[in-house]
């Protein structure tokens, strides 16, 4: 998956824009079309889901309790110092080796983007593309 | 209706198959590359449907095949936020269909070219930014069972149960249905702080529907291009100090999608 935005080439940081990201904006925002022509508007087939709406269920409900249950089983493993690397690896930490990481990882994100604001100035023509 | 897992078979011929889709409008002097790659299997060639100081970024659509593959909504949102980054464009909602460049220049940019060339202006120089913040689970979850002492004592309660326990699950739900009630008002609260950190570089907002029900925020900025680093060092700092509870993301800049207005005909 190519995305536009990590064109600046800095090195770190996780890509800024995914397929949920996408479907949250293309499916749900913009100009609807039928607002403006009727006559030749040609239905097609959307393969695409409905914009997600979050519904809390049961199940929602029970998977927040499991985490909880999770959560006093990761809280009795940090006693044992082998395995709090792992448990910093799933980001479940909240010492301030974590907080540091989740810093960094803002930053990272920053400075990921930094390019973006710096398009290749066309005095005259302008270039839609796609990369 | 015909349906084939071959795809690019020839459709049938003497039925016309071919629309026009529509991704948004640009200003007429906005030129299109070879390479830039549109809707369908394979990627439609992009061009442009002109009229007067304006033009559609359009590309050839077989209708009598579905649409809304990955490919196809990455190659809409991707062809929009490219343009958006040279020029300002109007994005249109995926999906957006007519059947010829005729009816694309005189029923889409004719009679509504002042509204569509009004709103260009008002774009120009300004982008769209997302931020979205989503809850780390384990932090959030010890916020909750800190903060609500009902949460900690059916957390405690159902600590001591055996596995399997039928009962548990009455006592899951609760647990669970309180935790999800107390992440809303969380959620509540930070957007409304992230909206206070962000409006002095922004020029509109707007506070989008929880995607996830671990969302922290989301929000769609409209962002002046000469105060977009302004923005960032203010979410940087956010960040900052959410570390560890929050991970906030910046996307963009994208098109305007949550900006653009549709008016009704004659409206």
């Amino acid at each position: 998956m190519t995305v536009t935005q990590t064109a600046g080439g800095a090195a770190a940081g996780p890509q800024p824009t995914g397929l949920a990201d996408v479907i949250d904006t293309i499916l749900d925002k913009g100009l609807v079309i039928d607002a403006y022509v009727r006559v030749s508007l040609v239905g097609i087939e959307l393969l695409t889901v409905d914009a997600r709406i979050v519904i809390a269920s049961v199940d929602t409900y029970l998977r927040f309790a499991e985490a909880v249950g999770r959560l006093n089983i990761e809280d009795n493993k940090e006693t044992l110092p082998e395995l709090v690397g792992d448990i910093e690896e799933s980001g479940a930490s909240s010492k301030a080796k974590g907080a540091v990481r989740g810093a960094l990882d803002a930053a990272g994100e920053k400075f990921g983007r930094g390019g973006d604001a710096e398009p290749v100035p066309q005095r005259r023509r302008r270039h839609a593309d796609d990369e | 209706m015909r349906t084939t897992s071959d795809a690019g078979q020839a459709v049938p011929s003497g039925e016309t198959a071919l629309g026009i889709y529509v991704y948004g409008i640009v200003p007429a002097d906005v030129a299109v590359t070879d390479t830039a790659k549109g809707v369908g299997d394979p990627p439609a060639k992009v061009h442009l449907v002109r009229y007067r100081d304006l033009a559609a970024l359009a590309s050839d659509v077989d209708v009598s095949q579905p649409l809304g593959r990955p490919e196809d909504l990455l190659a809409h949102e991707q062809l929009l936020d490219g343009a958006a980054k040279e020029a300002p464009v109007l994005p249109f909602r995926f999906g957006a269909v007519l059947q010829t460049e005729q009816a694309v220049e005189e029923e889409l940019l004719a009679p509504y070219h002042d509204e569509f060339a009004a709103q260009l202006a008002e774009f120009e120089g300004r982008a769209q930014f997302v931020a979205k913040g989503r809850y780390r689970e384990p932090a959030i979850l010890r916020e909750v069972l800190a903060d609500d002492a009902r949460a900690a004592g059916f957390r405690d309660e159902l600590a001591g149960r055996p596995a399997g326990d039928p009962a548990a699950r009455n006592l899951q739900i609760r647990l669970g249905e309180i935790i999800n009630a107390a992440i809303d008002g969380k959620r509540t609260a930070d957007t409304r702080q992230l909206g206070d950190v962000v409006a002095p570089y922004c020029v509109a907002s707007n506070v989008r529907e929880p995607s996830h029900e671990l969302d922290a925020a989301h929000v769609a900025l409209l962002v002046d291009t000469d105060r977009v680093a302004d923005l960032e060092h203010a979410l940087g700092e956010l960040a900052g100090t959410w570390a560890g509870r929050v991970e906030l993301r910046l996307l963009g800049p994208m098109a305007v999608y949550d900006f653009v207005s549709a008016r009704t005909p004659g409206g």
